[in-house]
C-alpha cells in the first residue's frame, strides 16, 4: 500500500486526489476542537476518520470541504494550498450526513445540478446523468421525486450527485448512520465497489468501528481533537498505540493495576492478582514502579480451560465461570477472576458448550498478546462517557 | 377533539362574530341611499361608490397607499431575508441580540413611535414626502417581516446550500436555485403581511403626511373628523375589500398557520 | 446552522441594510430625548415640570392608564372563549381564523368608524332603542370613556385571540388526554392543565394590548372627542395643532417610561403566575 500516514509531518506525493493536512488547529473561542493535526492522504485510497462524537472528525472534514477555515495550519489538496479557496472552487464532492438532497428537484435534476452549474452541454448532461444513475443502481428512477424514494435510494442519489462531477476527492459525513443494519451492509459493499471502480479518494467519517474496518484501506482514529493513530484496520486492531485506540476498536478486557517492578519483565499488582508480563507489552511509554496502568486483553486471546489444564508457557489465572453463551460457532464466556469479570470468545467445541455457571476454571493467555497502557486522560475518558 | 361546554361554545361564537360586526355595518351603510349615514339604511343605492370613484382625491390616496405598501413590503422583505440568512449562516451568536433589536419597535407605543419618527424625518428634511412614510412603515413592519422569513429559513437544512456549493454553485446561485424556492411561503407571508400593515397603518402615518402626499387610511381619518359623509363608508369598504383580498391571497399562497405558531418552536 | 463559517466583508454587507434600519429606529428614539430636553438651544425640563404641576394633565395620564388596564383585561376576557372555540374547531379553524384576522388587519380607522355608526347619537343602538321606545333621548355612548373603552377593546381583541390560540395550540394533545385518563373532569382538566399552559399567551396578550391601548390615538380621538383626552390624543394635538415638538416629545417620553414600568410589572406578575411551570 502506498499510503504513509502518521502523526508526524509527512506529505503525500501531491498527486490528483491527495490531501495534506499540516499542523491544523481549529478553535471556537476558547474551545479547541482540533489541535495541531497532521495527516497525509494518498490519492485513490479509501480513508475513514473514526472516533466518538466530539472528537473533531467532522470538523476536519468541514475544513477540507472549506466550510470553515483553520485557526492555524493549512491544508493542501492535490498538492495545492487551499487556504482561502472557497468550497465551490475545491476539487471535492461531498455526501452529507442528512444527504441534503434538493427536495424540490427530481432524482435526475439533483444529479444534473452540478453539471448545469458547470455549463456542460445539455446532451452531455443527459448522457452523464444516465451513466451515473446506472452506476449507483437506480435505473429508471430519474423522474422520481426525492420524497418518493426509500432511505437506501436516497443515499444512492446523494452519491451519484457527487460523483457525476468526477471530483478527485469525495468526502462522506456518516452518510449511512440513519439506515438499518442490513441496508447499511448492502451500501457499504456498493460504496467500496464504486470506489475501486472510480479510483476516487474517499474520506469517510464514521463513529462505527466495524464500518471503518470493513470499508477502509486506512483508518484514522481520532480522539479529543487529535489523531490518535493511523494505519490499516488490521494494524490498528492488533497494535493499538494507546488505551483509547484499543478501547475504541473492538472488544476489550481492561484490567486495572499498578506496576510493582520494571526491568526486563514488568511485575504488576492487578485486579486479577499479580501478573508478570514482558516489558515489550508496554508500548509507547516506559512504565516505572508505582505507575497506574491498564492491562488490555482481547476476548479472543483468552482461553478458558479446566482448572487442572497445563499452562504451557501461558499466563494462567484461576477463575469461576459466571455465564456461558453459545452463538453458533462462537462461545462467549464471562469469568470472575479476582475482582473483575473477564470476557472470552472461543470457537465452540464439544465439551465447552455446556459449562455450568459457577464452575471453577482456568483462564490462559499468551503474554505476547497482553498490552499495557497508561490510563486514559480525563478528556479522553469523557469521550467514552466515563467519570474521570 | 374533545367537546367544549355549550356555554363556552355559545360565548365563543357570539364574541367571534362580534369582531367583524362594525366592519359589516360599515359595509351595509355604504349602500345607504340618503345624504347622511344610517344604519340600517332606509334606501339603498350605489351613489356613494360613484362619488368615491369619481373623486380624484380618493383615487390618488388609494394609489399612494398601494404603492407605498408595495415599496415598503418589498424593501423590508429583502432586508429581512438578507439579515436572517446572514445571521443563521454566519453569525448565529448575534441572533438573540439582533432579534431583540428587531422586535423592540413592538414594545413601543404607537403614539411615541409617531412622534419619534416625525422628529427623525424632520431632521432628514423629508416630512411630507412618500419616503418619510415608507421609512416609518419599514420600522413599524420589520418585526412582522423578519419573523416569517426567519422561521422559513431556519427550517431549511443548512447543508442544502453547502451541498450546492460543493457542486460548484456560487452562494448567490445556491440562494436562487435552492433557498429561495424553499422559503417561498415565508417570503410571500412577509410580503403580504407587511404590505397589509403598511396599507392600513394610520397612527404613525398621520404625523408624516404632507399637502402633496396622504394615504387612504389617514385621509379617511381626516374626513371622519371633518364631516361624516356616507362616502366614507364606501371608501372604507373599498379599503376593507383590498385588505380582505390580500388576506385571502395569503391564505392561498402560504396558509395562515404562521400566525398561530409559537416563536419558540 | 453551524457557527464559524468564514465571514468576509462582502458577506457582512447582507446585514448592513437591517443595521441601518435599526439604527434609524434607535436614532429616532434619541431624537425624542433631544427634542424633549432642549428648548431654544438650552437644556430644559419645562414640559416635564408642566406635567408634574398640572392636575388636568394628571387626569389624562390616569385616564389613559386605567382605561388601558381595563381594556387589556376586557379584551382577554372576550378573546379567551374565541380562542377556545378556534382551538377546538379543527376542521373549521382556518375559516374561523379569517374571521379573526380580517378585523385585526383592517385599518383601525375603519373599525372605529364602524363604532361611530353604532354608538353615535343617531347611531344604530340609539335608533334601535328609540324604535323600541325604551329611550326618548339618545344615550351618550360616544365622546366619553365608554366609547373609548368599547372601541379600544374591540380593536385589540383579535390580537389577543391569536396570542392565546398560539399558546393553546402548543399544548400537547396527549397532556389533556392524560389528565382525563387520570380521572379529572373536563372542568378540572381545564383548570389544572389547559388554563395554566395558556397563561404565556394570556400574558403576551395583556402586554401587547396594554401597549396598544396606552399608545392609541385614532380610537380615543374619534370616540372620545376633544374633551376626554388620552395621552395619545394630547400628543397628537401638540404636534398637529400646536406644532410644539418639544412638548410632544416630553409627553412621549413620559408615556414610554410609563409603558416600560407597566411592562416590568406585568412581567413580574407573569413570573409569579408561572412559577412552578417550565
Amino acid at each position: 500500500m502506498n499510503v504513509h500516514l502518521s502523526s508526524t509531518i509527512q506529505t503525500s506525493d501531491g498527486a490528483d486526489g491527495s490531501i495534506d493536512v499540516n499542523a491544523v488547529s481549529k478553535s471556537y473561542g476558547s474551545v479547541e476542537v482540533l489541535s495541531s493535526v497532521n495527516l497525509a492522504i494518498a490519492a485513490g485510497t479509501f480513508v475513514t476518520l473514526l472516533g466518538p462524537s466530539g472528537c473533531g472528525k467532522t470538523t476536519l472534514l468541514r475544513l477540507i470541504a472549506g466550510f470553515i477555515e483553520p485557526t492555524q495550519g493549512h491544508i493542501q489538496i492535490n498538492g495545492v494550498d487551499v487556504s482561502g479557496v472557497p468550497t465551490q472552487k475545491r476539487p471535492i464532492g461531498m455526501v452529507f450526513q442528512n444527504l441534503a438532497l434538493f427536495p424540490h428537484f427530481s432524482v435526475a435534476e439533483n444529479i444534473a445540478y452540478g453539471l448545469k452549474i458547470k455549463k456542460v452541454a445539455a446532451d452531455e448532461i443527459d448522457r452523464r446523468v444516465a451513466r451515473f444513475i446506472g452506476l449507483v443502481g437506480l435505473d429508471g428512477m430519474g423522474d422520481r421525486r426525492i420524497s418518493q424514494l426509500s432511505g437506501g435510494q436516497k443515499q444512492r442519489v446523494a452519491l451519484a450527485r457527487s460523483l457525476v462531477l468526477e471530483p478527485s476527492i469525495l468526502l462522506l459525513d456518516e452518510p449511512l448512520s440513519a439506515l438499518d443494519m442490513q441496508l447499511r451492509r448492502q451500501l457499504q459493499i456498493a460504496l467500496k465497489d464504486i470506489q475501486r471502480k472510480l479510483k476516487t479518494t474517499f474520506v469517510f467519517v464514521t463513529h462505527d468501528q466495524e464500518e471503518a474496518t470493513i470499508l477502509s484501506d486506512t483508518v484514522v482514529v481520532m480522539g479529543d481533537g487529535k489523531v490518535q493513530q493511523v494505519g490499516t484496520p488490521q494494524d490498528i486492531y492488533s497494535n493499538p498505540n494507546n488505551l483509547f485506540v484499543s478501547k475504541f476498536i473492538g472488544e476489550l478486557n481492561e484490567i486495572k493495576g499498578r506496576v510493582t517492578a520494571s526491568g526486563r519483565d514488568l511485575t504488576l499488582e492487578t485486579e486479577v492478582g499479580p501478573l508478570t508480563l514482558p516489558a515489550s507489552a508496554a508500548q509507547g511509554f516506559t512504565p516505572r514502579a508505582g505507575d497506574e496502568v491498564v492491562v488490555c486483553l482481547r476476548p479472543e486471546h483468552l482461553h478458558v480451560a479446566a482448572p487442572d489444564a497445563p499452562a504451557n508457557g501461558s499466563v494462567a489465572l484461576a477463575g469461576q465461570i459466571t455465564d456461558c453463551l453459545v452463538s453458533g460457532p462462537l462461545t462467549h464466556m464471562g469469568i470472575q477472576t479476582g475482582r473483575t469479570i473477564l470476557s472470552s470468545v472461543m470457537m465452540t467445541q464439544a465439551g465447552n458448550a455446556a459449562l455450568p455457571s459457577a464452575s471453577p476454571c482456568k483462564v490462559l493467555f499468551d503474554p505476547a498478546h497482553a498490552r499495557v497502557f497508561a490510563p486514559l486522560s480525563d478528556r479522553l475518558a469523557k469521550a467514552f462517557g466515563e467519570q474521570p | 377533539m374533545q367537546k367544549m361546554s355549550p356555554l363556552t361554545r355559545t360565548l365563543g361564537i357570539c364574541f367571534l362574530f362580534l369582531l367583524p360586526a362594525p366592519i359589516f355595518i360599515v359595509f351595509v351603510a355604504s349602500f345607504n341611499g340618503s345624504a347622511y349615514i344610517q344604519f340600517p339604511p332606509e334606501s339603498y343605492s350605489f351613489r356613494w361608490y360613484v362619488e368615491a370613484l369619481t373623486d380624484a382625491r380618493w383615487a390618488r390616496a388609494v394609489g399612494t397607499s398601494l404603492w407605498i405598501a408595495a415599496v415598503t413590503a418589498s424593501l423590508v422583505t429583502v432586508i429581512s431575508f438578507l439579515a436572517a440568512y446572514f445571521t443563521l449562516r454566519y453569525a448565529p451568536r448575534i441572533n438573540t441580540a439582533l432579534e431583540l433589536a428587531i422586535f423592540s419597535p413592538l414594545f413601543f407605543p404607537h403614539a411615541c413611535m409617531g412622534v419619534a419618527t416625525v422628529a427623525l424625518m424632520a431632521n432628514f428634511g423629508i416630512v411630507g414626502t412618500p419616503w418619510a412614510i415608507i421609512l416609518a412603515h419599514m420600522m413599524v413592519v420589520i418585526p412582522f417581516s423578519y419573523r416569517p422569513i426567519h422561521i422559513a429559513l431556519r427550517s431549511v437544512d443548512p447543508d442544502l446550500i453547502r451541498a450546492a456549493e460543493v457542486m460548484g454553485a456560487s452562494e448567490l446561485r445556491a440562494l436562487k436555485d435552492i433557498i429561495l424556492p424553499m422559503c417561498r411561503s415565508g417570503i410571500l407571508t412577509s410580503l403580504l403581511f407587511s404590505g397589509i400593515i403598511s396599507f392600513d397603518e394610520v397612527t404613525v402615518t398621520m404625523f408624516l403626511i404632507g399637502p402633496d402626499v396622504t394615504t387612504l387610511t389617514v385621509q379617511i381619518f381626516t374626513f371622519i373628523q371633518d364631516d361624516a359623509s356616507p362616502v366614507l363608508a364606501a371608501i372604507s369598504t373599498i379599503s376593507v375589500v383590498l385588505t380582505f383580498i390580500a388576506i385571502i391571497l395569503l391564505e392561498r399562497v402560504a396558509g395562515l398557520s404562521f400566525f398561530v405558531q409559537r416563536s419558540g418552536s | 446552522m453551524n457557527s464559524g463559517e468564514r465571514v468576509t466583508f462582502g458577506k457582512f454587507l447582507m446585514l448592513l441594510p437591517m443595521l441601518i434600519l435599526l439604527a434609524m429606529f434607535f436614532t429616532s428614539v434619541v431624537t425624542l430625548f433631544s427634542n424633549a430636553f432642549v428648548e431654544r438651544g438650552g437644556f430644559s425640563f419645562k414640559y416635564f415640570q408642566q406635567i408634574i404641576d398640572r392636575p388636568d394633565y394628571h387626569v389624562v395620564f390616569y385616564r389613559t392608564v386605567l382605561s388601558s388596564i381595563l381594556v387589556a383585561i376586557l379584551a382577554v376576557l372576550f378573546s379567551y372563549p374565541i380562542a377556545l372555540l378556534l382551538w377546538r374547531a379543527n376542521t373549521w379553524r382556518n375559516m374561523l381564523l379569517i374571521v379573526v384576522l380580517v378585523p385585526w388587519l383592517v385599518s383601525l380607522v375603519v373599525r372605529t368608524y364602524g363604532w361611530i355608526i353604532i354608538l353615535g347619537p343617531k347611531g344604530f343602538i340609539n335608533a334601535f332603542l328609540g324604535w323600541l321606545g325604551v329611550i326618548e333621548t339618545p344615550l351618550k355612548l360616544m365622546f366619553n370613556d365608554i366609547g373609548i373603552i368599547i372601541g379600544l377593546t374591540h380593536v385589540l381583541v383579535p390580537f389577543a385571540v391569536i396570542s392565546i390560540l398560539s399558546s393553546l395550540l402548543s399544548i400537547e394533545e396527549n397532556l389533556e388526554e392524560a389528565s382525563r385518563v387520570l380521572g379529572a373532569s373536563s372542568l378540572e382538566t381545564f383548570r389544572r392543565v389547559v388554563f395554566p399552559l395558556s397563561l404565556p399567551g394570556v400574558f403576551t396578550a395583556l402586554m401587547v394590548l396594554y401597549l396598544g391601548s396606552v399608545g392609541a390615538i385614532v380610537t380615543p380621538l374619534l370616540l372620545g372627542g376633544i374633551t376626554e383626552k388620552f395621552v395619545g390624543t394630547q400628543i397628537h394635538s401638540e404636534v398637529m395643532s400646536s406644532f410644539n415638538m418639544s412638548k410632544a416629545a416630553a409627553w412621549s417620553l413620559c408615556l414610554l417610561a410609563l409603558s416600560f414600568v407597566s411592562l416590568v410589572i406585568i412581567k413580574l406578575i407573569e413570573r409569579r403566575a408561572l412559577r412552578g411551570q417550565e
